[in-house]
């Protein structure tokens, strides 16, 4: 069908109106010549306001004055800067803000002079979105590196390339890139050897119907550095628990393990370092306390020759002498081995111990005070008590600490009160308590005031630690250290621990 | 008479396995031995003034070896003490040696050592006994004397001539002499010298 005359403009003139992208012509001087709806909307001019108008007025200042440049150059070498390419440029609305748009220009072929016609997309929003986008993301990448903390994604079922954040590489010393082996894989080269076991059980819960898990463990990186790892993660599955996606975050915790584990040290050294002073300064009673068995010894030894020398010697008496030195010579490696075991350097375990069987060991230590002090010591155990979960010499130091104080607090007592009374109890709500009696001057106001401070003391060659480090002690086996005046005369001091789980009756 | 009972070591020990190893010592040189595990049960044992000699702890919880001590000399118990130390007594053993004791002895001791000083500390006892007897029988002599002849002996002793006392009586020089004669007779003097010191260890104890 032949077209009617105009036809072909009216087609034209449809199309650039039904267009979504601004569209412009322009004569080779730059002129508009056609300015679509679209353009309309976006630029807020209507097409008689530009029509015939240099197409500078839609441009904002740097690129209006280089526009006329670009035409120049093109029309003299035929070099296109932007025709046939297409690249994001700035324009200007009438009301004079710029926006970012996306600019194609193509050259109107056949025609002489040459004109353009440009399409303009405005991008403003979608600008937007890739910078929030883009920022978003590099707070994501500074938090984690920030937290040292990088997050995962798994796909098992391959719908898409497994995800490592920048950060979790470099936690786990991997390169991205490079290495495309499966999470569990990496973990698994990595993992320290001691941990390995529980990392297994760990990836093992996963494939069960368990949904997620969360634990610590040690990786040891490429340069021998061991790291310390605390990892949360979660499986999704679909209606048939197939799993779909494995995500998870690992925090590299090996800082706050080191800080931790330094202040575990200086406490456990502090400690250590309390009782070797407390045996320094029981030093002389101790020496007493062995030299009693080996003075004993010698004693028998010496009478057993003279026995055997007597003609008229009886046997009963040598066998008797005998066996008493034998006895002794026990009596007095006792003595060192519980010395021994109080003073050595040890790690700090905690077991269920029995507080009536734990102040029975302790009285030949404590007693090794009482008598140098001319004190005496009793022991009222109430019998049946649960055991508590807790470190037996960390435990013995307190009490033998309490007791010495109870010790000291009576050095001007009258010797019919110079008694020390230990005690032992279960409370209703089913903790132990055990009691330290002494029968002293009591405590004055302002020494209660500052008993628990640490380097604070009242005695002459003592540290002020011992109340300090007994409290914590105490406190780190989840019970109270705390006292009230006795009856009648004197102090008591009491510490509650927690019956240990396994041991409750009833 | 006093030298018919034996002196015995008595030992005040808390610690049984010392206590136990002197008893068996000493039985082993044949000395006869008591043992008592306190101060206290020792004085309710009234042994204090028997023969012999005590081996102290120093060292004890109650009564301590020093406040047994002081009991004792309170009782004026002549027995000896022989005081135990351990290492770092050695001023309570000053203490004790300036409060009467005979001797102390740092455990762990040589038997003999320990022995050697048993012996010493029982010839000093059975000396301060013979003295003591020696006292006794001064006193009771005296106790004999009429209070005239007791007159007569003062002035004797204060060194006064026949004639002097005489004086001093207003009794005849015949008296005096005879007063004399019957107070060195009872006395059991045999000389005037005698007589004084006699008179004299008797005064200075009583003082």
């Amino acid at each position: 069908m032949p077209r009617r005359p105009g036809e072909a403009e009216l087609e034209f003139k449809s199309l650039l109106d039904a267009a979504v992208d601004a569209i412009i012509v322009i004569d080779h001087r730059g002129r508009i010549e056609q300015f679509s709806l679209a353009a309309e909307r976006i630029f807020g001019y209507t097409a008689a306001e530009v029509l015939g108008q240099n197409v500078e007025v839609l441009m904002p200042g740097p690129y209006r004055a280089e526009h006329d440049t670009y035409m120049d150059n093109y029309q003299q070498t035929g070099e296109a800067k932007i025709i046939g390419i297409g690249r994001e440029v700035k324009a200007q609305r009438k009301d004079g803000s710029v926006f970012a748009c996306e600019l194609a220009v193509g050259r109107v072929q056949g025609v002489v002079p040459p004109r353009f016609i440009g399409f303009i997309r405005d991008i403003t929003l979608r600008k937007l979105a890739d910078e929030r986008l883009r920022r978003s993301e590099s707070e994501l990448r500074l938090a984690q590196q920030l937290a040292n903390l990088g997050n995962y994604v798994v796909n098992p079922d391959q719908s898409g390339p497994d995800y490592f954040s920048p950060q979790l590489c470099r936690i786990l010393g991997i390169d991205a890139a490079a290495e495309t082996l499966p999470l569990a894989a990496v973990l698994e080269r990595r993992v320290h050897p001691g941990d390995r076991a529980m990392l297994d059980e760990v990836f093992r819960e996963l494939d069960s119907p368990g949904n997620s898990f969360d634990c610590e463990y040690r990786i040891v990186l490429d340069d021998g550095t061991t790291r310390h790892l605390h990892h949360i993660a979660q499986v999704t599955r679909d209606a048939k628990g197939t799993p779909l996606k494995h995500i998870g975050t690992i925090h590299d915790v090996t800082d706050r393990r080191a800080t931790e584990d330094e202040a575990r040290q200086l406490q456990e050294r502090l400690t250590h370092f309390s009782r070797l002073s407390t045996m320094g300064e029981m030093a002389a009673g101790l020496a007493h306390e062995i030299n009693q068995p080996l003075a004993a010894i010698a004693t028998y030894a010496q009478a057993c020759q003279r026995f055997v020398r007597s003609p008229d010697r009886d046997d009963a008496d040598v066998l008797e002498a005998l066996e008493q030195i034998s006895v002794q010579a026990l009596r007095a490696g006792e003595v060192i081995r519980r010395l021994r075991n109080f003073v050595k350097n040890r790690e700090v375990k905690r077991e269920p111990v029995d507080c009536n069987r734990l102040l029975d060991d302790l009285r030949t230590l404590a007693e090794t005070d009482a008598r140098l002090h001319n004190v005496r010591l009793r022991i009222e155990a109430a019998p049946g008590l649960p055991s508590v979960y807790a470190d037996p010499i960390q435990l013995q130091q307190v009490v033998l600490n309490l007791v010495r104080n109870a010790i000291d607090a009576m050095s001007e007592a009258p010797e019919t009160r110079r008694e020390v009374l230990l005690s032992t109890r279960q409370l209703p709500d089913g903790e132990i308590e055990i009691i330290v009696a002494d029968h002293g001057s009591g405590l004055a106001p302002e020494a209660a005031e500052h008993l628990f401070n640490p380097f604070f003391t009242t005695k002459s060659g003592g540290t002020g630690l011992g109340l300090a480090i007994s409290r914590s002690i105490v406190r780190a086996h989840g019970g109270r250290l705390w006292h009230t005046p006795n009856e009648g005369t004197g102090a008591r001091f009491h510490f509650t621990l927690p019956a240990s789980p396994a041991s409750k009756r009833e | 008479m006093i030298k018919e009972i034996k002196p015995t070591v008595f030992v005040v020990d808390d610690d049984a396995a010392v206590r136990d190893s002197l008893r068996m010592l000493l039985k082993s040189v044949g000395l006869p031995v008591e043992v008592f595990e306190s101060g206290q049960e020792f004085l309710d044992a009234d042994r204090d003034d028997r023969p012999g000699c005590l081996v102290l702890d120093i060292r004890m919880p109650g009564m301590s070896g020093l406040e047994l001590q002081v009991k004792l000399n309170e009782r004026h118990s002549i027995l000896p003490i022989i005081f135990i130390t351990g290492h770092g007594d050695v001023p309570m053993a000053v203490e004790a040696m300036q409060a009467g004791a005979v001797d102390f002895i740092q455990k762990p001791f040589r038997d003999q050592d320990l022995l050697d000083r048993i012996n010493q500390a029982l010839e000093k006892d059975a000396g301060s006994r013979r003295m003591l007897a020696e006292r006794n029988m001064i006193r009771k002599r005296l106790e004999s004397l009429t209070p005239r002849e007791k007159e007569v002996l003062d002035l004797v002793v204060a060194g006064k001539a026949n004639k002097v006392i005489a004086g001093d009586l207003n009794l005849s020089q015949r008296t005096v002499e005879i007063h004399r004669a019957r107070v060195m007779e009872k006395m059991e003097a045999h000389s005037l010298a005698h007589l004084v010191r006699m008179v004299l260890e008797v005064e200075r104890t009583d003082e």
